[in-house]
């Protein structure tokens, strides 16, 4: 009995150690997703911004560092040169057409500094804050703004633009977004995605807090995959995601783009740029839209 | 209800387990930024010509490695099956991209990510294990130590085989450091690839990748076997340029209108303020504008 007795008093103690085990796992878990419980209404979401649950800090100038595809961004290709762009019969139709000055005459020079290209155009970005819900991105080749919308903004009624209406989140900041499908369609149709609301707080791993910048954009002018006149339409809608880094002293910002366009591509176009951070301003360089320059 | 005392002493004596296992969940979490998987390349012939260094932070010891070059070289016995470096098995040949994990039956913990592709085939350790000395051995796929940097997986790879950067010769050191960076955006998986090569480069060359997420795909065999010597290639002849021999050198120059100078790369050239310099430099009289013709 005296045996027994003590393994029922074992087995006692280690179910309540099972016990308090999972609730406090699960209690740990809990904290680790606060914003799960934060999005659940224990805190109003107008207490959280954009800026402050930002993952990565992707203020500051950048330049372009074009290692990649130099023939066809740090010059303007020939006419017809799209051999990299998975172009439809009808894109390669209209690319066949490319007359720069015929854009230049009817003033829309700017065909190649649209926001499904405007990555890939050689330059620097002035990227800061506009407000608490909205980052914006100055591009010194071709004077270009891109405004990013935190926050589930609307592009209702938005006019068509070279740098259209872009939906902002910060995605990857929890391990079930990375998961298939967990950062919006990319092969199925192209549209926002998950895209629109701030996003959930970071967790972090390694001493770096998880998670990185998606931005959707649609609403575009027609405009230029490249400055030779390769075409995307107005239905064309740009996915983007920006990551930063350190690496060797140098501080990178990397942007995957992925342009999905039914009317002009057989399949999304999927490009990337980097861009080295700078110290201040200098050799910030802006340029009138130009249909037969690189920049 | 109280607990007895012989109880009570049992659960002091737990804390040890107790803490464990509130680890434990806390570590496999991360587990789930799932990389594994079938990926489907998504890169639009970057093929280079002969003479196209454009981009690439080469130095001038590169510069006469690659013009030596001669694309016969491929076709020695020696090189018909060689493998391509991981890197570029991973960035310049398009290649089906399998992830896979092994993990340590004890501790349930992800002890490698297995990379297998089309042409390369590497492990990414993630135990801790250091790299080897100097002096072992270099393999193709090198190897590979990683870690989490937020959601990325970072990896640092070593002890690669001389090799290449491109495919039309530009060398690879054995000296070579890659460090890898892959991020899964949704149904995207890209890779950032940094480059340094004392020998070759004079600063990191960085380029990337993606795939897209692609659960039917089949990764086809690679069948190869070498022919024997003297079968394409004569016995005992290694194709190459001498210094200053290579009479193809600037038909990339000459039939794209760039300014030979600039063909030629450094790390002058990936900055945009490289455009107008280029203004003021020679170009050679173009002899097509349909070049592109012969890489589509």
């Amino acid at each position: 009995m005296a045996t027994s007795g003590r393994r029922n008093g074992e087995s006692a103690a280690w179910l309540l150690v099972a016990v308090l085990s999972l609730a406090l796992g699960t209690q740990a878990m809990a904290q680790g997703f606060g914003a799960r419980t934060e999005e659940s209404g224990t805190q109003p979401p107008t207490a959280r911004t954009a800026r402050s649950v930002a993952p990565q800090d992707l203020t500051g100038y950048w330049e372009s560092i074009v290692t990649e595809y130099w023939r066809l961004r740090m010059m303007v290709p020939d006419k017809s040169d799209y051999v990299t762009v998975p172009l439809n019969k009808e894109g390669a139709r209209v690319a066949d057409t490319w007359d720069p000055a015929k854009d230049e005459a009817a003033g829309e020079a700017c065909k190649g500094y649209g926001a499904a290209a405007i990555m890939q155009v050689p330059g620097r970005l002035h990227i800061y804050w506009q407000d608490d819900n909205t980052l914006r991105m100055d591009i010194d080749s071709g004077t270009q703004t891109r405004i990013f919308h935190f926050g589930g903004a609307s592009a209702a009624n938005e006019t068509a633009s070279w740098q259209g209406f872009s939906v902002a989140s910060w995605e990857g900041t929890r391990p079930d977004s990375q998961r298939a499908g967990g950062g919006g369609p990319i092969l199925d149709g192209g549209t926002a995605g998950t895209a629109g609301t701030v996003g959930a707080p970071p967790e972090e791993l390694g001493g770096v807090r998880a998670g990185y910048l998606k931005v959707v954009t649609n609403h575009l002018r027609p405009g230029y995959l490249q400055k030779n006149g390769v075409p995307y339409s107005a239905n064309a809608t740009v996915e983007e995601y920006f990551d930063r880094f350190a690496d060797h002293g140098n501080n990178w910002l990397v942007v995957t783009t992925v342009v999905t366009d039914p009317q002009y591509l057989a399949e999304p176009f999927i490009t990337h740029a980097h861009f080295k951070k700078l110290a201040d301003n200098s050799g910030w360089d802006p340029t009138p839209c130009r249909a037969t320059e690189a920049r | 209800m109280a607990l007895s005392e012989k109880s009570q002493r049992q659960i002091r004596k737990a804390w040890l387990p107790l803490l464990l296992l509130l680890i434990s969940p806390a570590r496999s979490l991360w587990a789930q930024v799932d990389l594994t998987g079938e990926w489907s390349p998504r890169i639009y012939n970057d093929g280079r010509d002969i003479g196209d260094y454009t981009g690439i932070p080469i130095n001038d010891a590169g510069r006469l490695r690659a013009e030596t070059w001669h694309q016969d070289q491929m076709d020695l016995p020696e090189s018909v099956c060689r493998p391509h470096s991981f890197d570029i098995g991973l960035r310049v040949a398009p290649a089906q991209l399998y992830i896979s994990t092994q993990f340590d039956n004890a501790t349930q913990q992800i002890v490698a990510y297995h990379f297998h592709a089309y042409w390369s085939d590497f492990m990414v350790w993630m135990d801790g294990r250091p790299h080897p000395p100097e002096y072992a051995a270099h393999k193709w796929s090198g190897f590979s130590t990683g870690h989490w940097e937020g959601s990325t997986l970072v990896f640092i790879t070593d002890h690669l085989k001389e090799g290449y950067i491109t495919r039309t010769g530009v060398a690879l050191s054995e000296k070579a450091k890659v460090t890898t960076r892959v991020t899964r955006y949704g149904n995207i998986l890209t890779m950032v690839f940094i480059i340094e090569d004392p020998a070759y480069l004079t600063e990191p060359y960085i380029r990337e990748s993606s795939w897209a997420y692609d659960p039917q795909q089949i990764i086809p065999a690679f069948p190869c076997e070498p022919l024997p010597e003297g079968a394409i290639v004569p016995a005992g002849h290694v194709p190459s340029y001498l210094p200053g021999k290579n009479d193809i050198l600037t038909d990339f120059a000459q039939e794209y209108g760039i300014p030979p100078e600039a063909a030629l790369g450094g790390a002058e050239t990936t900055h945009p303020d490289y455009i107008k310099k280029m203004k003021q430099m020679k170009v050679l009289p173009r002899t097509t504008t349909k070049h592109y013709i012969r890489q589509g």
